[in-house]
């Protein structure tokens, strides 16, 4: 369809931008040199042309000049090409439910990167640089500012275990038996010795974070399957970073001595609580800083953005873990800085690093993609087919035997279908790639075959696992993802049950996590949340954040999916004339109505009445479970309704004598107006200035066939009366 | 010394109490020494202040009704026995009960049962329903003295109109499970207790 012809379109012209320079090579620096020649002497912008030349050229009205934008066009061409391409591979209806779109970019990007091969010229490969530092870090800043901290702290242990015991495991077991089957298949692989081997097996061991979330989100598994699968994949970079850097180090000289596996150790546990604690002050600071920007709202996200990513590049300079730094930025400044910015700010930050980490995943499988076309590649069967296996192997055996130990611990025991979800979650992607990119030529002679081989284990775990997780996952029943918390009886009951365990926990003298974390609560309460949360939200039991952040996101709602919800609403005047019944039944209850409903009705008002352009789409990269969202807001917009019909009703059936409308100015006169009824119209408008205050009282009249009613309508700051109104109601 | 005699678990107690709880040995043993560190009064039974003298209940928000709930109605003191029928209720739902004949009595730590209990919590007049009244009661426990009356009604409304689905103004024990069914009850109320 027209969309494929753009998409072709685009990337002739990414092509013919790719080939444009004159110069052999068609690098920018050649561009440049070629221009500068010109530019030889005096200054010139690159606008003028040379005056050397003395005769006259005609004025050009329009020229074309490419090479100074060569760069940013280029880029800007490929990520504008790559979403252009996710687009239209969401238009194949069947294609995206039963392909993961990470198998669809790689293939999009291999599409390209041959197109690319046969036009001739060079495909770009994924530079690792590029790679750590610029795409990298969105998607970890994502996941780890929104990271479920209550089921990732209660399964630590577990996860941890996974990371360390599991990655080591996992490194040691492939490259072990890989140099085992080197030596056997002595003829081509004998120049693959020991250490590399090793090597090779820590870059493959990783379980990779990217792969995991681009596959797993799609799946909607259930909350404790996903911490574990993903925890893991964001807790074993420290070990991949140490066993990559010691063996990298160690494998030019040949041997490791036992004191190098010592300093290994040690240099683990730093890197890691290293990371933790870079990325925990960067956090606090970021906290502490968004606590000051009352008056400078538009300028919030930036600060969220940029503490992390120092954060992220402070431990690279310390060659620390920069993803666990990342995710303890993001996940200790998550609950201060939401205290803090406003709703526009929150939105925005969502909105940004979802964006962000959507780029940065789809640039990293498209590049995957195109270097794979790229090359050099060196291909051997038995190196290639025999990592593949034992990748396998070694996570099944680590997975089994781990939840083996772990069992012992755990209150809610991992179950076989657990443990398979786990182990065939497993995947590998872009950063193994990366690592062994970073591998120089002159150190490992065998570099190719080692990147062959680890493209292909991407490509398999991607794709073979990838596709079929999914109707594995039904297949077998797992447990699915249910829908977000926005109930606020999930709320109150589960902090009583906290309250309830912690307390049981003391009475049988165990002081296990319920206690520290109990312990740590009050801390947070009574020190923590002073410092970093501005003004009075600093001393807001939780609960009651829960529920204006309830009513807030309630109330703008009902302001975007009812406006009329107003006067001649349809839905509203069936309960009307039910309501009419009701009404004329009772005295008391309506006068007691009468508050519940000024108070709702004042309560609504002043919330969508704020600002209308708020608007609130809940985007996640998990989709809502739609239907119980609409159930809620239908009960809450039949209510709502109800509510204002009520009052609605009464002002609809009101009559205004003149005589008795009186208006008190605000010098104290009484003056007597006598004028027409009101209308409904101007009642309503009266009514809703959020500025004032009214009260509503039942006056008794001798005349019982008549119901009266003052309203005196306030301003809220010296409570002078600005206008009051009596009404009869007539029956 | 001679009456701590009378004070020590006979086999035979053990057993039963394994066969009420599902407890092992070594736990029974161990929850019996805490639960003799408790008894300052030593004569077998703990009484509400034994409980009120560990410290961390004192703080606890809900410190009171817990303790209320270690006592069978209307009665003031506790013995270990049924000590250690309240606490099975926290024991963590094991694989193997799930296959036990169907026909014999509810284990104490099923996710019936454990949510009984924390319905319990909420309904001190025992009428199987959560009254406005009852919920405000906890909330306030919760929330502390800062916050106004008015607030913590509109949250209270607001819980229970979510959760009503009969209209009779107030919480049942049916309309409890279906509002928590989405709540991993079994991780939420279990308690590992140590060998």
């Amino acid at each position: 369809m027209c969309r494929w012809q753009w998409d072709v379109g685009l990337v002739i012209l990414l092509l013919m931008s790719n080939a444009r320079p004159a110069c052999g090579g068609g690098t920018a620096a050649d561009a440049l040199n070629g221009t500068q020649r010109q530019w030889n002497g005096t200054e010139r912008t690159p606008f003028q042309h040379d005056h050397a030349n003395n005769s006259k050229k005609t004025f050009p009205v329009l020229s074309f000049n490419y090479d100074h934008v060569r760069t940013h066009f280029q880029i800007s061409l490929w990520i504008l090409l790559a979403f252009l391409m996710k687009l239209g591979l969401q238009l194949i209806p069947r294609l995206s439910s039963i392909v993961p779109e990470s198998c669809l970019l790689i293939v999009v990007g291999l599409l390209v990167g041959l197109v690319i091969q046969v036009v001739g010229e060079e495909p770009p490969v994924l530079d690792s640089e590029f790679f750590f530092l610029c795409l990298l870090p969105p998607i970890i800043l994502d996941a780890g500012y929104f990271l479920p901290l209550r089921p990732f702290m209660e399964n630590l242990g577990t996860i941890l275990m996974f990371a360390v015991l599991g990655t080591l495991w996992n490194a040691f077991f492939v490259g072990g038996l890989l140099y085992g089957v080197c030596q056997v298949d002595s003829a081509h692989l004998a120049g693959v010795d020991l250490l590399a081997c090793l090597l090779f097996g820590s870059m493959v061991s990783a379980v990779d974070p990217v792969a995991v979330l681009a596959v797993f989100e799609e799946i909607h598994i259930n909350e404790l399957l996903f911490i574990l699968v993903f925890g893991e994949s964001l807790l074993n970079d420290a070990v991949t970073v140490v066993l990559y850097h010691l063996l990298e180090e160690y494998a030019g000289v040949g041997s490791v001595s036992a004191q190098d596996v010592g300093l290994g150790v040690l240099s683990f546990l730093v890197v890691s609580l290293g990371g933790v604690l870079v990325g925990a002050i960067f956090g606090v600071m970021a906290a502490f800083t968004s606590r000051f920007t009352l008056h400078n709202r538009v300028i919030e996200p930036l600060f969220v953005f940029l503490y992390s990513y120092m954060a992220y590049l402070s431990a690279e300079v310390f060659h620390l873990s920069g993803i666990m730094a990342l995710i303890a930025c993001g996940a200790t400044m998550h609950p201060y800085v939401e205290a803090n910015v406003s709703h526009k700010s929150h939105t925005t930050i969502k909105y940004f690093l979802k964006m962000w980490s959507s780029v940065s995943e789809t640039l990293i499988f498209i590049f995957l993609g195109v270097s794979t076309v790229a090359g050099p590649h060196l291909w051997n069967w038995t190196f290639v087919t025999v990592t593949i296996l034992l990748c396998l192997v070694a996570r099944v055996l680590g997975v089994v035997g781990l939840t083996f130990i772990i069992n012992k611990f755990r209150v809610i025991k991992l179950t076989t279908k657990d443990q398979f979800i786990v182990a065939y979650g497993g995947l590998r992607g872009a950063i193994a790639f990366s690592l062994g990119f970073l591998l120089k030529k002159e150190h490992f002679p065998m570099r190719n075959l080692f990147l062959t081989a680890i493209i292909t284990l991407i490509f398999f775990t991607v794709f073979v696992q990838g596709m079929t997780i999914r109707p594995l996952v039904d297949l077998l029943a797992v447990k699915r993802k249910q829908g977000s918390k926005h109930s606020i009886n999930e709320e109150i009951h589960t902090q009583v049950l906290d309250h309830l365990l912690t307390g049981v926990a003391h009475v049988c003298g165990q002081y296990g996590h319920h206690h520290w974390r109990d312990k740590l609560t009050r801390l947070d309460k009574q020190y923590v949340k002073k410092w970093l949360i501005a003004g009075e939200r600093s001393e807001e039991p939780q609960l009651i954040a829960f529920y204006r952040t309830l009513a807030v996101n309630q109330a703008l709602e009902l302001l975007e999916s009812g406006g009329d919800m107003l006067p001649s609403a349809g839905p509203s005047t069936n309960s009307l004339e039910t309501l009419k019944s009701k009404i004329q039944e009772n005295d008391q209850s309506l006068a007691r109505i009468s508050k519940q409903r000024k108070e709702e009705i004042r309560r609504i008002l002043r919330m969508t009445l704020q600002n209308t352009e708020q608007k609130l789409h809940s985007y996640s990269q998990h989709t809502q479970d739609e239907a119980w969202t609409l159930q809620i807001l239908h009960r809450k917009q039949a209510e709502m309704g109800r509510k204002i019909s009520i009052f609605l009703a009464d002002a609809a059936k009101l009559q205004v004598s003149p005589v008795q409308r009186r208006a008190r100015l605000a010098s104290g006169e009484l003056r007597e107006t006598a004028s027409s009824p009101l209308t409904v119209d101007q009642c309503i408008s009266t009514f809703f200035e959020p500025r004032h205050i009214f009260n509503i009282e039942k006056i008794p009249l001798r005349t019982t066939n008549q119901k009266c009613y003052k309203m005196t309508l306030c301003k809220p700051s010296n409570d002078k009366i600005v206008s009051q109104f009596i009404y009869t109601h007539s029956v | 010394m001679g009456s701590r005699a009378s004070t020590l678990l006979r086999e035979e107690e053990i057993e039963e109490i394994k066969k009420e709880t599902g407890f092992s040995h070594s736990q029974i043993t161990r929850l019996y020494s805490r639960f003799t560190s408790l008894d300052k009064g030593e004569n077998g039974t703990l009484s509400r202040e034994d409980f009120q003298r560990i410290p961390e209940l004192a703080i606890n928000p809900l410190g009171d009704r817990i303790i209320n709930a270690f006592f069978p109605e209307g009665e003031d003191q506790v013995n270990f026995r049924g000590f250690m029928r309240t606490l099975a209720h926290f024991r963590p739902i094991e694989d193997n009960e799930k296959n036990k004949d169907p026909t014999a009595s509810e284990p104490l730590n099923s996710r019936n049962n454990k949510l009984r209990f924390a319905f319990r919590l909420y309904d001190l007049d025992r009428d199987d329903k959560i009254s406005r009244d009852e919920l405000l009661q906890v909330l306030r426990m919760m929330v502390g003295v800062n916050i106004s009356d008015e607030q913590l009604g509109s949250i209270a409304d607001r819980t229970i109109q979510e959760a009503d689905q009969n209209g009779d103004n107030s919480i049942s024990f049916n309309e409890f499970i279906k509002v928590l069914e989405k709540v991993d009850v079994e991780q939420k109320m279990s308690i590992r207790f140590l060998h």
